[in-house]
């Protein structure tokens, strides 16, 4: 008996021990007047770009005692919206959360999010058209965007000299591309080839250059997207530009989808003529590119007898979560809205290579001289600025986004392994609408 | 002997309260999450929306039917060749090097710990290494081979090569473990019957298929069930940062998912990636558990019945 007493003794001690820290907690909760308002920001930037937000907070904290802004960095895009829904769910949500362009629908349809101009109307005339576009759910603008790139092609000049074409000549069409390589390779650059991280987000750029869609019902933008057209024809003919390089041993990759980095290593090394990859990684490549060779930015090439439609933004933009009395949204709002003021986005474009998405930045840029006359920068610029707002443009809006993603991708490595392109394509597309079925039965 | 034991403990009480931590961490992190996996596996459920809803079997419908099937099948196939060709590898490479090392020679304490060292690094920075090693355009094997030999395998573009570049991957990693294990094994086998043997003239080789091997056998043994737990479920960093799953195999059946996309890497790419379907994550986590489930009665029932546990 004594040992039973003496085990169970034991034992509620160490269930003492187990809960001490939790209960300890909840004692110091101290309430005071005038405390000012906490809003939490969760993002994805942990290097400079973090700090540059750390930054920022700290000017706005300064500038004003209503508020006390916290940011965080929570890791990847999926392992913020993550946090974010498990913290919300729990009743501790971050009041703004920073959501990839691709995660749209998923966290609109999650449900925990509010549409940011729901709280007090604001001056959205000075975001670029295309930006705004994109983050425009059900006619309402739902968040504000901050991060915002789009893909441009990276050319090796060394190597198209070498090949017999001015420096400054970019190719226009796919066909360009796959002669400018075929005429270098035959001038005996045998490293001449053209290099991507085999991400789908440059296919839906190509797409949507052509004026395709992924989803029907309008890309998703009239209403649920209930089929997967991955690009239909538009689709195919971005599909062959893969295959055409790969059957002309015109194609290097490191065998990883999604590979930023390894791209950026194969350019840079000298690997290959040409790079698709975002205008974000301008600073990457130009630092990789010194002293190596020389280096130069075009527009996306285009099918040969399409007309150029123009690009989708990609990158993330800043949700605010429900369930906040209605000062601490108007709050996290300004602070937004103070983030991505004119001289910020200056300064956030200069660091990152991201869009400055006000026209306001981009004119006050362009009045400094940053826009010079061989700048890498100016062709971003126009191919951003040029680009038609139309659905296609306005990017796919869909639950699975991240799946079509994926499929597009297995299509992509097949086709260069030497599988047909429609057979690969249809399969991408019955596989995507298998997801789409099991997503749009949750609601 | 029964009786024996209960005399210890004269409360009958007594031995399960010492069996109460043990169950409680057990019951907490392992059964009640397994109960949970099995009934969410009844459900559509999506962890972005936090949708729940019961749709019976549907989920293992979608396994096994319709466009989802192959790739599953796939996997599951690909997962037990992953397993079957690790265990294999891990275990026969390592013990050859253990009974190598375990040579009287000068300088073999350092080389052992040389060997032994691979396991202290962790998955994800092995796995880096591997990718630098077997980059196909700038990677130091194909420097070097194309400087030598003027040839450039695709390691990690090519299917088949990315599936053992893969293998050698986790194999690689988990060497150092294996060995610990049997160089202390080794050390421990009585070197009478050794002497006996080598009185005899048995050469190098009948000793160790005819004496080492078979003392060595419980050793294997349980090296055994933690290599296959360490292939079925430790390999998702490996995989995720050398390969993430792919490149596509080659019809007719292997073009449905990556080559290296193995059950864990499957669950969790459905699960938390792509649109989050839970349930059909937790679907293939019981299968997965079945698989385990007959692999652990495969190996005690069969193999255990071999080892040797007498010297």
């Amino acid at each position: 008996m004594k040992k039973i007493v003496i085990a169970l003794l034991m034992l509620s001690l160490s269930f003492t021990a187990i809960f001490a820290q939790g209960s300890s907690e909840t004692t110091k909760s101290t309430v005071q007047e005038n405390t000012p308002i906490e809003i939490t920001f969760w993002h994805i930037f942990g290097d400079a770009r973090g700090q540059w937000i750390e930054d920022r907070v700290q000017e706005f904290n300064n500038m004003q005692d209503k508020y006390h802004v916290t940011q965080e960095n929570k890791g990847s895009y999926r392992d913020t919206l993550q946090a974010s829904l498990l913290a919300y769910r729990q009743g501790s949500a971050p009041t703004l959360v920073h959501i990839a362009e691709a995660g749209s629908q998923v966290a609109y349809d999650s449900g925990i999010f509010k549409p940011i101009s729901e709280i007090g109307a604001f001056d959205t005339s000075d975001y670029i058209e295309p930006v705004l576009n994109y983050y425009t759910i059900n006619g309402k603008v739902n968040s504000i965007p901050f991060n915002s790139s789009s893909p441009v092609l990276y050319i090796n000049t060394d190597m198209l000299v070498q090949a017999g074409y001015d420096r400054d000549w970019t190719p226009n069409t796919f066909s360009d591309v796959i002669e400018s390589l075929e005429k270098a390779q035959a001038a005996g650059i045998t490293d001449a080839k053209y290099t991507d991280g085999i991400h789908a987000w440059f296919f839906e750029e190509l797409v949507a250059e052509q004026g395709g869609y992924m989803y029907n019902n309008g890309n998703g933008r009239d209403s649920r997207a209930t089929e997967a057209l991955l690009g239909g024809e538009a689709g195919l003919r971005v599909a062959q530009f893969y295959k055409d390089l790969s059957d002309k041993g015109l194609l290097a990759w490191t065998g990883k989808v999604e590979d930023w980095g390894g791209s950026d290593n194969i350019f840079t090394n000298e690997k290959a003529m040409y790079h698709m990859t975002s205008t974000g990684d301008i600073n990457v490549i130009s630092e990789g590119a010194k002293g190596k060779f020389d280096l130069n930015v075009g527009m996306l090439p285009i099918a040969s007898g399409t007309k150029r439609n123009g690009t989708v933004i990609g990158g993330g933009s800043i949700w605010l979560t429900k369930g906040h009395t209605q000062e601490e949204m108007e709050g996290a709002r300004d602070f937004i809205l103070y983030m991505t003021n004119t001289d910020n986005m200056v300064s956030w474009h200069k660091l990152s290579g991201y869009y400055p998405v006000r026209k306001s930045s981009v004119e006050k840029l362009d009045s400094e001289g940053w826009f010079g006359s061989d700048s890498l920068q100016t062709v971003a610029f126009n191919q951003l600025l040029d680009t038609i707002p139309n659905k296609a443009t306005a990017g796919a809006l869909g639950g699975t986004v991240y799946d079509h993603r994926t499929y597009i991708e297995e299509a992509l490595v097949k086709i260069i392994n030497g599988e047909d392109v429609e057979t690969a394509m249809n399969e991408a597309i019955v596989l995507t609408n298998a997801k789409i079925k099991e997503y749009n039965a949750n609601f | 002997m029964n009786q024996n034991k209960n005399a210890i403990f004269k409360a009958k009480v007594i031995p399960y309260l010492y069996l109460l931590p043990t169950s409680l961490v057990l019951i907490i992190f392992i059964y009640y999450p397994a109960l949970k996996t099995f009934v969410l596996a009844f459900y559509r459920s999506n962890f972005i929306l936090g949708t729940r809803k019961f749709i019976g079997l549907e989920n293992f419908k979608n396994l096994f039917t319709g466009a989802l099937a192959p790739g599953f099948i796939q996997t599951c196939f690909q997962t037990l060749a992953f397993a079957f060709f690790v265990v294999i590898l891990g275990l026969s490479i390592s013990m050859l090097l253990a009974v190598l090392t375990s040579e009287k020679i000068k300088g073999a304490k350092y080389y052992r710990l040389l060997l032994i060292w691979p396991f202290a690094l962790s998955p994800a920075v092995a796995s880096t290494v591997f990718s630098f090693l077997f980059n196909p355009e700038v990677g130091l094997v194909n420097t070097i081979l194309q400087a030598v030999f003027n040839i450039k395998p695709g390691w990690l573009t090519n299917p088949y090569l990315a599936f053992f570049v893969a293998v050698f991957a986790a194999v690689w990693k988990n060497l150092g473990y294996n060995i610990v294990f049997y160089i202390a094994a080794f050390q421990n086998i009585s070197k009478d019957p050794l002497e006996a043997a080598e009185i005899d003239g048995a050469s190098r080789f009948s000793k160790f298929i005819h004496i080492i091997f078979p003392l060595l056998s419980p050793t294997s043994f349980f090296l055994l069930f933690t290599n296959i737990t360490y292939s079925l479920f430790d390999s998702f960093a490996i995989i995720d940062v050398l390969t993430k799953g792919g490149p596509m195999g080659q019809p007719p059946f292997m073009d449905n998912v990556g080559m290296t996309t193995t059950l864990m890497y499957k669950i969790f790419l459905d699960g938390f990636g792509g649109s989050s379907n839970m349930g059909f994550a937790a679907a293939e986590t019981f299968i997965l558990m079945i698989i385990v489930m007959i692999i652990t009665m495969f190996q005690f029932g069969i193999v255990g019945k071999k080892v040797n546990y007498d010297v």
